[in-house]
């Protein structure tokens, strides 16, 4: 059997394609194996390597040819930090891969879980969200699942909500199982039930739980039902298997937060309408018990969309909220309604929505309906005593039409006056209406 | 800031990690030297375990027996290994090996209603962590009898090193798993041993292990200390691999 050793700084291993690398520091380890930095000999380009704890595996060879595979195939997209080279191996030796070194400014979600780390901007809290749907996205799309997902596969930037994703060892392609089942607390209900294996419907899951902690800092299962005072295996199968049931459940308020003992909890009445319903679609007891209704990345990527659209400065008080469009917001202990907000055609059947606040953001998303694009600025809403405006942020001409067929362009730069029921046009079949409350 | 980024930490389950340490007269010197040296620059590690795990929070509990038995971490609750590193005062040796006065201290704090496992959002299965260097010189059978008892004690990863003239059959009846006692006759290889089978079994106790299907590893998901010595095992389990303290 192949027998564990550690690296010596300044040891020399060998590539799967002929070159070498050096070992020049440690970076890390965890219950799977140790991060080496190395240095590539011929280039001098430094990337991390994964040294594996190989008495792991029951089957090495195996999983040394799944990792040889997924190289072949490719990274999904730039978030995930993919293999790049095996070191050689013969059987009896451990084994590991080279991969990017990670940036210093990304985060371990975890961190961010326990309050050490914060997002700088409602905006980069939204783009982690963003990024992590658009990832999934490219990996199923790719044919991939991911298996074991959990908070301990992502990085993220706090500044920015850039994510990088690491761990990738356990992507298997669809109808392959890698034999983990996953992390406690993030495994599907069915996954944990014994019912099926880790699949894209369990990945759905696990990403589900994720977006719910990204912002609302608690877990979605664990509440009054959850809380009792010995953890064992035993438990973690009811809970998160048997008796599931979401914390804030449209019928069932049986395992609500705790006052006291969940304390971001209280977050939850910040977010729109559609973000919760969103929510209780994916924790649903339907999806829940028998794996239906969860939401497609897709579907998150719009929902998220309309999040983002939704951060303004509260008219009342100048906080920031996400401002819903056609219902009331509460802010502290006021509510603010918009005068009305931009309805454009539907995404993968979710609504498009920007309510219409001085400052409300508008992307190329929204002026192109073929652009997953959530950072370029394509408009802003303006606003001076009794009028509000639409600065086209574009390089293309827009053409208003008001309700009495009047057509008039805009051009990049210029300002159009948003009035009830205009018809904005952008260019390529892509157009909004301006709807009052 | 505005109120949505201003989160307090998330809910997470306490995590013991519990030293039995034996500081009776033949540990002088050298040994307890080198258990202080492990201990305290064991802790460091176990900080930034917390800080990267958002399941479970390590909390640490530290008792000597010599002729006495004391809880140096006091003896109300558990401590977060921040607070042990700021108050921790290195141990000294004397006395006897009470080791079954031991067993029955830990058996009456392994309790919800009276001893260190109340925690407001729950604790997982602990870990007991054994070190002796000889003869128990008390009636250890009455007292480890009665921590068998302790259903705590039955779900805990029990580990245990033995030092010198230890009596490491008396070390394997406690941990009920012969993989998961190690020895060592030299004071510089302790220090690296402790280090090693603290931060093993703490990583697996508080990581909410990577379940895998039964066809992949056949051991009892509740028995914890399998999953340590497998731990252990994977890592090389032996000595030479134990320089887990190499800082470059």
């Amino acid at each position: 059997m192949a027998e564990f050793t550690r690296l010596n700084k300044f040891q020399q291993i060998s590539l799967t394609d002929g070159s070498t690398a050096t070992v020049t520091d440690k970076l890390g380890e965890g219950g799977q194996g140790i991060v080496y930095r190395v240095k590539l000999d011929a280039t001098g380009e430094e990337k991390a390597l994964k040294w594996y704890f190989v008495g792991n595996f029951k089957e090495p060879r195996k999983f040394y040819n799944h990792l040889e595979e997924n190289i072949k195939v490719g990274s999904p997209s730039a978030a995930f930090v993919w293999p790049e080279q095996l070191t050689v191996w013969n059987d009896d030796t451990p084994f590991g891969y080279t991969m990017p070194i990670m940036p210093k400014v990304y985060e371990s979600f975890p961190k961010f879980l326990n309050a050490r780390v914060r997002f700088k901007s409602e905006e980069a809290l939204v783009n982690a969200a963003l990024n992590m749907v658009l990832a999934f996205k490219a990996l199923h799309n790719k044919g991939y699942n991911y298996q074991d997902l959990n908070d301990g596969n992502f990085t993220i930037d706090p500044n920015t909500g850039k994510v990088l994703i690491c761990d990738n060892d356990n992507v298997m392609g669809h109808g392959q199982y890698s034999g983990i089942l996953g992390k406690a607390r993030y495994m599907a209900p069915e996954v944990v039930r014994g019912d099926s294996q880790p699949d894209k419907i369990t990945d759905r899951y696990s990403l589900a739980v994720i977006l719910f902690m990204l912002f609302i800092g608690e877990h979605p299962l664990e509440g009054k039902k959850t809380n009792v005072p010995a953890l064992t295996n035993k438990y973690d199968k009811r809970f998160f298997g048997e008796e599931p049931l979401f914390i804030f459940d449209k019928n069932d308020n049986s395992n609500a937060p705790v006052p006291g003992l969940h304390r971001n909890a209280h977050l939850w009445k910040f977010f729109p309408s559609f973000v919760k319903d969103a929510f209780q679609q994916s924790f649903s007891q339907e999806s829940l018990l028998k794996g239906r209704g969860r939401l497609l990345e897709q579907d998150w990527f719009n929902i998220l969309m309309r999040l983002k659209s939704s951060i303004v400065k509260c008219p009342k008080c100048g906080d920031k909220i996400f401002m819903e469009s056609d219902i009331e917001t509460i802010c502290g202990n006021h509510k603010v309604k918009p005068v009305g907000y931009l309805q454009f055609p539907k995404r993968s059947n979710q609504a498009v929505t920007v309510p219409i606040v001085g400052g409300a953001v508008l992307y190329n998303y929204h002026v192109d309906n073929s652009s997953e694009d959530f950072a370029t600025i394509a408009a802003v809403i303006k606003e001076k005593p009794g009028k509000f405006g639409l600065e086209n942020k574009t390089n293309r001409r827009w053409l208003v039409t008001s309700p009495n067929g009047k057509t008039t362009p805009k051009n990049p730069g210029e300002v159009l006056v948003l009035g009830a029921d205009f018809k904005i046009d952008f260019g390529n079949n892509n157009s909004a209406q301006v709807i009052v409350n | 800031m505005s109120v949505m980024l201003d989160k307090v930490q998330v809910v997470k389950r306490m995590c013991p990690v519990i030293f039995m340490l034996d500081t009776s007269g033949s540990m002088s010197g050298a040994p307890v030297g080198a258990v202080n040296a492990a201990i305290e620059g064991v802790l460091p590690e176990l900080i930034s375990m917390n800080e990267d795990n958002a399941d479970n929070e390590i909390k640490i509990g530290v008792m000597t027996f010599d002729s006495d038995i004391k809880w140096v971490t006091g003896d109300s609750e558990l401590v977060t290994p921040d607070e042990l590193k700021t108050n921790w005062q290195d141990l000294n040796a004397d006395g006897l090996t009470s080791m079954g006065s031991a067993f029955l201290e830990l058996n009456n704090k392994l309790s919800i209603s009276h001893g260190f496992m109340k925690h407001a959002s729950g604790s997982v299965a602990p870990v007991l962590f054994l070190l002796s260097d000889g003869e128990p010189t008390d009636d250890y059978k009455y007292g480890l009898n009665k921590l068998q008892e302790n259903n705590w004690y039955k779900v805990a990863a029990k580990v245990a090193i033995g030092y010198g003239e230890s009596n490491d059959d008396v070390l394997r009846e406690f941990t009920r798993n012969v993989e998961t006692v190690l020895h060592t006759d030299r004071p510089e290889d302790l220090k690296k041993l402790i280090r090693f089978v603290t931060i093993t079994s703490s990583r697996v106790a508080s990581s909410g292990t990577n379940a895998v299907s039964p066809d992949n590893n056949p051991v009892d998901p509740d028995d914890n200390t399998q999953q340590v010595a497998n731990a252990l095992q994977a890592q090389g389990g032996s000595l030479t691999n134990a320089d887990a303290d190499e800082t470059w």
